[in-house]
């Protein structure tokens, strides 16, 4: 009976290596490379003769939306070898993987007096089929530039699998004039600079702007009474509000919650900063710290149950975390130098700030518990970060060195790659971005 | 007519030949060389010395050789150094199971080089039927080789062979003994025939061919067991060895095994085309795909997805995109594989795990 055991493990023991090696190869990758994604975006096509010109400026900026982004590199016309002319004209995929596309888009343009139709079509080149189901978007000829962002934004989220953020809007504070007298107006722009307009006149100093979820309504702190206050402008009709406070009180540093209904904010009273919570339309409000400490610069989490703000309790600068009800706040910044301007991230996994250290002012990041702080940017002032509403982009303002110093926009990927300026007119500062736009 | 050179020629040799002869010039001084004084040993000094130098047993009284001292108490085995204990990583989280993946393509459609219909297998020589092992006939004896002028019968078998043929003679208890006559064994004439007669067609049973091996008999019956076993012992024991040999046999790859080298420089092949976006949800997941290769090293139809692990959906379906996008794109004109290996590499199933390029 033992033998017939042992003979059994034996074989056993013998088949155990082999059963291992049976079966398919099996491998592990864990290296692979960074590097944008060739796309090929041939002409869309003018299905009149109306559309030729806005069928091209179309085409052209999908383009540009997704090589901005830094993941995504276009494939120049010269170098395709099929032509696709026609919206309707079957993909010839060989031809595309020839140039190493791996998206390709296509699209066709309508237009009928001030209508406009854009259609579209993203393909998956090396698999050989289409990403998605074709859209098509109706709107105003001078709305075209939306229809593009609308395009590119579809184009981003299928290959991502992420939102996109190029039909968004900015508010910031457009800046003109020498340091020492310099003029402050709220202004609104495209994601990409484009369309920009002032919200405000140049006649009280303005800061801070913060838009409304729904991107509606746009918070910010005005001197015009002498004393800090918090608007409420519509962005529609640009027609400003006043929130109640007590006389004596400087309001500031106002965001919306995240049902739009109310608003956290910074109050300064007798010489103690603290946070608040206050409904928009009864002006009701709650004090939310109550440190002898200036707490300021509340950002609530995507889901509103906590807030993230800045407090100099330990003696420094840093960052904490408190129930979106108020009470024991937690810190989270343990690094060399000063925390400030903490924004949480749409996403929810990410905490962007603004530090000071050395001299030197970064852009950061780092996770909700302060682990894993990356700094994405280095300059002589950068601040102010705001998030894409994607959660994948953050933009900041950045001023330059000396008495004719200059404020601009920047952007970074969170990765830290693709560190480029907002190309405006004037100087900017304080951005706020809103959400992507219906 | 001789000419000048002839007798130069002749002049020449006769002076060398002398010269040889005469030896002049050469050093006469013989070769130093070195002289050992050795001393000469007869055989029976050579025997005396030996005796001497090697010891005689006393045959009185004599002596057991020491036997090696034994310590009753055991030495303890000093123990190796023990192995780090090293923990071994908890598994991996399974997918949520509520999370539907996506469905499996269908199997790739075969390659238009290759029949549609599936070749006849090989049919396997049939085996013969083993045969039973039966008696074999004995061998029968040949006709009688002796030619006579007249045919002769074979001789009874208690007949002896004689030239004359004399009956038996058996003693006659009924009759008065008179004369007794002794008794003797009837004798014949040897078997012969007219004729010489070929061996008949009839096989004679002896062996006349060199047949083929056959297949080996069956073997008889088991005889029943002389221990008596369990019966679910006998069970388990068959079942795990046919588990066994049936788990081995189906899914073993034939050839050589695909050598470290050749498995890296596959694997380099394919991470040169995947693209990681660090910074995306994509990032977060590890995606298992598999994949058929045909001969010249080209994908056979579509790669599948096998398990993913981390992200939502959306972002699930992005990495296994990169990752299909990887093989399908570096291996457009076909992975560098040996070609004698093919049963080695004609599956293949990769993790794409981008845990290690994440942002931290």
């Amino acid at each position: 009976m033992m033998k017939r055991f042992l003979i059994a493990l034996v074989v056993l023991m013998l088949a155990g290596p082999v059963v291992a090696q049976s079966g398919p190869l099996r491998l592990t990758i864990t290296d692979g490379v960074i590097e944008p994604l060739p796309f090929a975006v041939p002409s869309f096509e003018p299905e009149n003769a109306e559309a030729a010109q806005v069928a091209a400026d179309i085409t052209r900026l999908v383009a540009l939306d997704l090589s901005g982004t830094g993941l995504f590199r276009e494939i120049p016309a010269s170098a395709f070898i099929s032509a696709h002319s026609s919206f309707a004209q079957t993909v010839a995929y060989p031809d595309w993987r020839a140039i190493n596309a791996q998206a390709m888009i296509s699209g066709a343009v309508t237009v009928s007096g001030n209508q406009l139709i854009v259609k579209f079509r993203l393909y998956d080149v090396f698999s050989g089929t289409e990403m998605g189901g074709g859209l098509q978007f109706a709107g105003t000829v001078d709305g075209w530039r939306r229809m593009a962002h609308k395009v590119a934004d579809a184009a981003y989220s299928r290959i991502t699998g992420e939102g996109g953020y190029f039909d968004s809007r900015i508010v910031f504070v457009s800046e003109s004039g020498p340091k020492d007298n310099r003029q402050k107006r709220l202004a609104i722009m495209d994601f990409d600079g484009a369309n920009m307009q002032f919200l405000t006149d140049s006649s009280a100093l303005v800061l801070a702007p913060r838009f409304s979820p729904t991107g509606d309504r746009v918070l910010y702190t005005s001197f015009a009474s002498g004393f800090p206050r918090i608007n409420v402008l519509d962005v529609t009709s640009v027609g400003t509000r006043q929130l109640q406070t007590a006389d004596g009180e400087m309001a500031f540093s106002p965001r919306f919650s995240r049902d739009g209904t109310q608003v956290i904010y910074s109050l300064a009273n007798g010489g103690n900063t603290d946070i608040y919570r206050g409904d928009i339309v009864s002006g009701a409000s709650t004090r939310l710290t109550s440190a002898p400490s200036i707490e300021t610069a509340p950002s609530l989490s995507p889901d509103g149950s906590q807030i993230v703000f800045e407090s100099d309790r330990s003696g420094t600068q840093q960052m904490y975390i408190m129930s979106a009800n108020g009470g024991d706040a937690r810190r989270i910044s343990f690094g060399d130098g000063r925390y400030a301007t903490p924004v949480w991230s749409p996403r929810g996994d990410l905490i962007a700030f603004t530090k000071q250290n050395a001299g030197r002012f970064h852009i950061g990041v780092m996770r909700t518990d302060g682990s894993e702080e990356r700094l994405l940017t280095s300059s002589f002032l950068d601040e102010g970060p705001t998030w894409s509403p994607n959660g994948r982009v953050i933009m900041f303002m950045r001023e330059t060195q000396g008495a004719g110093g200059t404020s601009s926009l920047y952007s970074v990927d969170v990765s830290g790659r693709n560190l480029k300026p907002v190309p405006l007119p004037n100087g900017a500062s304080d951005p706020s971005w809103g959400p992507l736009q219906p | 007519m001789r000419s000048a050179g002839t007798y130069i020629s002749g002049i020449g040799h006769v002076v060398l030949i002398g010269w040889l002869i005469s030896g002049w010039g050469f050093s006469s001084e013989p070769l130093p060389f070195e002289v050992a004084e050795v001393s000469v040993v007869s055989s029976e000094e050579f025997a005396a010395m030996v005796a001497a130098t090697t010891p005689q047993p006393d045959a009185a009284n004599p002596t057991a050789p020491a036997q090696p001292q034994i310590e009753d108490a055991p030495v303890p085995i000093e123990p190796e150094t023990a192995p780090q204990v090293v923990p071994i990583p908890e598994p991996a989280v399974q997918p949520d199971a509520d999370t539907p993946l996506p469905e499996a393509p269908e199997p790739p459609a075969p390659q238009s080089d290759v029949a549609d219909v599936a070749p006849e297998p090989p049919k396997p020589p049939a085996v013969e039927a083993a045969p039973d092992v039966i008696e074999s006939p004995r061998p029968q004896p040949r006709p009688a080789p002796r030619v006579a002028p007249v045919a002769v019968a074979p001789p009874a078998p208690e007949a002896d062979v004689a030239d004359i043929v004399r009956d038996a003679v058996v003693p006659d208890d009924s009759a008065a003994a008179e004369v007794v006559e002794p008794a003797q064994t009837p004798t014949a004439p040897e078997e012969a025939a007219t004729e010489i007669v070929i061996e008949d067609a009839t096989p004679s049973g002896a062996v006349t061919t060199s047949a083929r091996p056959k297949t080996r008999p069956n073997r008889p019956a088991p005889a029943p067991p002389s221990e008596t076993t369990s019966a679910s012992d006998d069970v388990a024991v068959a079942a795990a060895l046919a588990a066994a040999l049936a788990a081995t046999a189906p899914d073993l790859p034939a050839g050589p095994p695909m050598t470290g080298s050749e498995t890296e420089g596959f694997r380099l092949a394919i991470g040169e085309c995947w693209v990681v976006d660090t910074g995306g949800r994509s990032a977060n997941v590890k995606v298992t795909v598999a994949f058929s290769l045909d001969r010249s090293g080209k994908v056979a139809g579509d790669v599948r997805q096998v398990t993913a692990e981390g992200g939502d959906q959306a972002a699930v379906d992005t990495a296994f995109r990169a990752a299909r996008t990887a093989i399908l794109r570096c291996g457009a004109s076909g992975y560098d594989l040996p070609a004698d290996k093919y049963d080695q590499w004609r599956e293949v199933e990769i993790t794409f795990d981008p845990s290690g390029m994440r942002l931290r």
